[in-house]
């Protein structure tokens, strides 16, 4: 269980003169499902298709399922399952079609998988893909990405395009069998609460970089929100963590990564504080649009506007 | 079992699973020797990753609610003695939560009348849901 499926090291691309990944490094254990959360236009995409060797890399190293990408493109696609974001299929084809046109690429094609997913996703074999609805044509992709039963599945956001019922189908079927047949599983998404609960570990990309990764759960142990008198603003630097601060009259309110020692300080000084817990969604706030520099300028103004509080 | 995941909320997954089954076990909801379903079953069932729920099950064990029996599945334990104290630290604890609460409705506005109603309300649903 404790192999490594998926190894990224020191990931660099550059668009011209716009550096999309700057620094990326990660890894992924054997078996996990993995979300890859991020704003749109942050390198999600790019950073997925140099996963599959779509997409060539300026610097650093890639392994997935015991392959280098670049140098064993043909072995990746047997070993790996891939859903674009803008799937483009052959349109005169219809499902069952495509299915068969895509069965001697693979070595691994499971019909009676292929099968139960068309089932399962309600998909009309024998309609046209041009004519399938965009759920419709969301759904096929992942029907064929996933019926070579590859060792890694990548869905760049799976979610988008299909309806709330689909989701959960999808969601379902990620659970019952991906997971439970230990497979590894990474997939992008902007739907947090629904990654929340399907995967073992969030990574956040944002300016180039993986700037936190963990277990969802860990994560919302580790980055809490908390209430603290203004004063202490003025008498403390920005302690080491600070993700967000906002001022609410005569307090201020500041998520941190890293609480127990931050708490373990304001005990330690008698400060009394009052802690909220975040939401998943909070959490990816705080490390994409949180403004951690504004604590100078909270203590600067507090000072100035009145003598008591600082 | 039933169980109800509530998905964007601030109280982590586990916790969620984790605080129902405890409850249900303490108050006899669900009954010593009751059969759980497989770690499987249920992550199927919540639409919840594998893993969390292993965990939720370890943890149940750990506090000697539920017992793992290797090859045949896992169930609500016989217990004797401190179930009823358990029992009323987590009823205590609701009461703490429920007077914070109403606490919180009353600096929202509602008056009592309307408070009533909405407990009547979700206890409707709750019994509805269960069955």
């Amino acid at each position: 269980m404790n192999e490594i499926a998926v190894s990224v090291r020191h990931v660099r691309k550059s668009f011209g003169k716009h550096h999309v990944l700057e620094d990326v490094s990660f890894e992924i254990p054997t078996g996990q499902t993995w979300a890859l959360l991020g704003r749109n236009g942050v390198g999600k995409t790019t950073l997925i298709q140099s996963l599959l060797g779509l997409m060539p890399v300026d610097a650093g190293g890639i392994q997935i399922a015991g392959c280098d990408p670049f140098k064993q493109p043909l072995e990746l696609r047997r070993r790996v399952g891939y859903l674009a974001e803008d799937q483009s299929m052959y349109g005169w084809m219809t499902a069952m079609e495509l299915c068969r046109f895509l069965q001697p690429f693979y070595p691994s094609w499971n019909p009676q998988l292929a099968e139960r997913y068309l089932q399962r996703f309600e998909i009309p074999r024998h309609t046209r893909i041009s004519r399938l609805s965009k759920g419709q044509s969301v759904k096929l992709g992942l029907v064929v990405a996933l019926a070579h039963a590859p060792l890694v599945a990548i869905l760049d956001d799976p979610a988008l395009g299909l309806d709330s019922v689909s989701r959960k189908e999808f969601n379902r079927e990620l659970v019952e069998h991906l997971q439970a047949e230990g497979r590894t599983v990474i997939y992008s998404s902007h739907l947090l609460a629904e990654v929340e609960a399907i995967a073992d570990q969030v990574a956040i990309l944002d300016r180039g970089r993986i700037v936190r990764q963990g277990a969802t759960e860990t994560l919302r142990e580790e980055v809490q929100r908390v209430v603290l008198p203004l004063e202490f603003v003025c008498r403390h630097p920005a302690p080491a963590g600070l993700l967000d601060v906002q001022r609410l009259g005569e307090q201020v309110e500041v998520v941190i990564d890293g609480i127990s020692r931050f708490l373990g300080q304001l005990s330690s000084q008698g400060i009394s504080f009052s802690m909220t817990e975040m939401t998943l969604d909070d959490i990816f706030e705080a490390f994409v649009i949180g403004r951690p520099g504004r604590w100078s300028q909270i203590a600067a103004d507090a000072g100035s506007i009145s003598a008591t509080s600082c | 079992m039933f169980l109800h995941v509530e998905r964007g909320s601030s109280v982590p997954i586990s916790r969620q699973i984790i605080e129902q089954v405890r409850s249900q076990c303490l108050s006899g909801v669900l009954a010593a020797g009751t059969k759980l379903p497989s770690v499987r079953e249920l992550a199927q069932q919540l639409t919840v990753n594998v893993n969390t729920v292993f965990r939720v099950y370890e943890r149940l064990a750990a506090e000697g609610l539920i017992e793992l029996r290797h090859g045949d599945g896992t169930y609500v334990t016989h217990r004797q003695g401190q179930t009823h104290t358990q029992l009323k630290v987590q009823q205590e604890k609701f009461q703490r939560e429920f007077e914070a609460l109403i606490q919180q409705g009353a600096m929202l506005g509602f008056t009592a009348s309307k408070l009533r109603s909405m407990l009547s309300a979700a206890f409707t649903a709750a019994k509805k849901s269960q069955e």
